[in-house]
């Protein structure tokens, strides 16, 4: 029974201490984050580039890339056309995170809560300006080296659920060519 | 009233008849509720809705909505919101005696009476007091009680619903305790509508935005908005991409 609680308590510990780690983590991207949006110095270009930079360094970007498009389309495709894809999925991703970003004036984001399941990390955040606002989860998974982001949720809303909804659509309509959806994309 | 009844009947059973062949469809390895496709076999009717909806909204809705918002102090926003929610207490404690959630039945009358009675709904006073807005409606009820969701529906003027949760809209609007009792039910109706409107202008905005397919991302933000009313552990279960090396 004593050893049992031992191991018990040795686990225990060991996950409080991730989730004091990806707090942290959270903490200071998130500042990151708020200090972009906030600071309106700069070219459009400059400011481009700061999001481009907080994307790759923050975000899972070939998981989630190759999640919206599902294994069968992976293995019927050659390399040239995923490294393209994933390339044109990055930029719209950062061209995403960028006019939302300049479209709101967020003056904060507070941690509430992490929650751990299947080795994701479930962080709910709370994101407001002087008006509103509304809660915020981020799905984060731990790689070793650093914490990545797998997907956002606003309210209710998944952005890797709404895109693969999409994303599908443009695949089904297009008997599942990636060129198409690669079009699609580089489109909007 | 008749007639009435017989439509609601009619629906009624159409989305029960439509419970074993959709479940057949749903993939059910991640959560109760899929993701991957949603039941829409009239996509092309609901297209031409949507974009009849959107035209109807450019022309004639969204002006007003903006110089609503513009006009309209916060305070005076806020309160408008409240107000119209509070006019749905009544029918939400119904719904939750269907469902049988007895306390949450309670609370919301409870927040009617304390709400109504100091300041006519427009501040939430209630909420301050412990009594916190839980929201739900027939939709909800009947997919407790095991009703599938049904196809996906665009409804004109309204917006995107499906089978059920607008069977579920059409028995609120007849046994609706509030809206039956007032004179000139339509205005209600109207007015509530648009608070409705004014609520998620943000998001819609962006929906035009950022969208390469705004009907499937309306379909989408719909279905999960309502997933999450209907499932406990709605955010842990939300399916996620395969991990692959940077």
């Amino acid at each position: 029974m004593r050893r049992f609680l031992f191991i018990l308590s040795i686990i225990f510990s060991f996950s409080t201490i991730e989730a004091s780690e990806v707090s942290e983590w959270f903490e200071k991207e998130s500042n990151q984050f708020l200090e972009i949006i906030n600071n309106n110095e700069g070219t459009e270009s400059e400011s481009y580039e700061k999001y481009k930079y907080f994307v790759n360094k923050n975000f899972a970007v070939k998981s989630i890339a190759y999640g919206l498009i599902g294994e069968s389309i992976i293995n019927e495709s050659s390399e040239n056309e995923l490294s393209l894809y994933l390339n044109v999925f990055t930029d719209y991703l950062i061209t995403t995170i960028y006019k939302l970003a300049n479209s709101s004036n967020s003056s904060s984001i507070t941690l509430r809560d992490v929650d751990i399941k299947d080795d994701i990390y479930i962080i709910k955040s709370e994101i407001s300006d002087k008006k509103t606002s509304a809660n915020l989860y981020w799905k984060v998974i731990d790689t070793g080296s650093s914490f990545k982001i797998i997907d956002v949720i606003v309210e209710n809303t998944s952005y890797f659920v709404t895109k693969k909804s999409e994303f599908n659509k443009i695949l089904r309509k297009n008997r599942g060519s990636l060129k198409a959806l690669i079009k699609e994309i580089q489109k909007i | 009233m008749k007639k009435h009844l017989k439509l609601i009947l009619l629906i009624v059973s159409v989305t029960f008849l439509q419970t074993t062949t959709i479940y057949a469809n749903e993939d059910v390895s991640v959560s109760k509720i899929s993701y991957d496709e949603i039941y829409d076999p009239i996509e092309p009717i609901n297209r031409a809705v949507l974009n009849f909806n959107f035209f109807i909204d450019d022309i004639a809705i969204r002006p007003i909505v903006k110089t609503y918002k513009f006009i309209a102090p916060e305070p005076v926003e806020k309160g408008v919101s409240n107000f119209f929610s509070n006019l749905k207490e009544p029918i939400r404690t119904i719904s939750f005696i269907f469902q049988g959630e007895f306390y949450k039945s309670f609370n919301s009358i409870g927040r009617f009476t304390i709400n109504s009675l100091t300041s006519l709904g427009t501040f939430d006073l209630a909420s301050r007091v412990g009594m916190e807005k839980n929201e739900t409606d027939f939709g909800i009820a009947l997919a407790k009680g095991g009703v599938s969701s049904g196809p996906y529906i665009v409804i004109p003027i309204i917006g995107p619903s499906n089978l059920r949760d607008f069977s579920g809209d059409v028995v609120e609007y007849f046994v609706d305790p509030i809206s039956n009792n007032v004179p000139n039910r339509e205005y209600v109706a109207v007015g509530s509508g648009l608070n409705e409107r004014v609520e998620i202008d943000e998001q819609l905005d962006k929906v035009r935005e950022a969208s390469s397919d705004r009907y499937e991302m309306i379909k989408s933000i719909y279905y999960q908005n309502r997933n999450a009313q209907l499932e406990e552990e709605y955010i842990q279960n939300l399916p996620v991409p395969k991990i692959y090396i940077e």
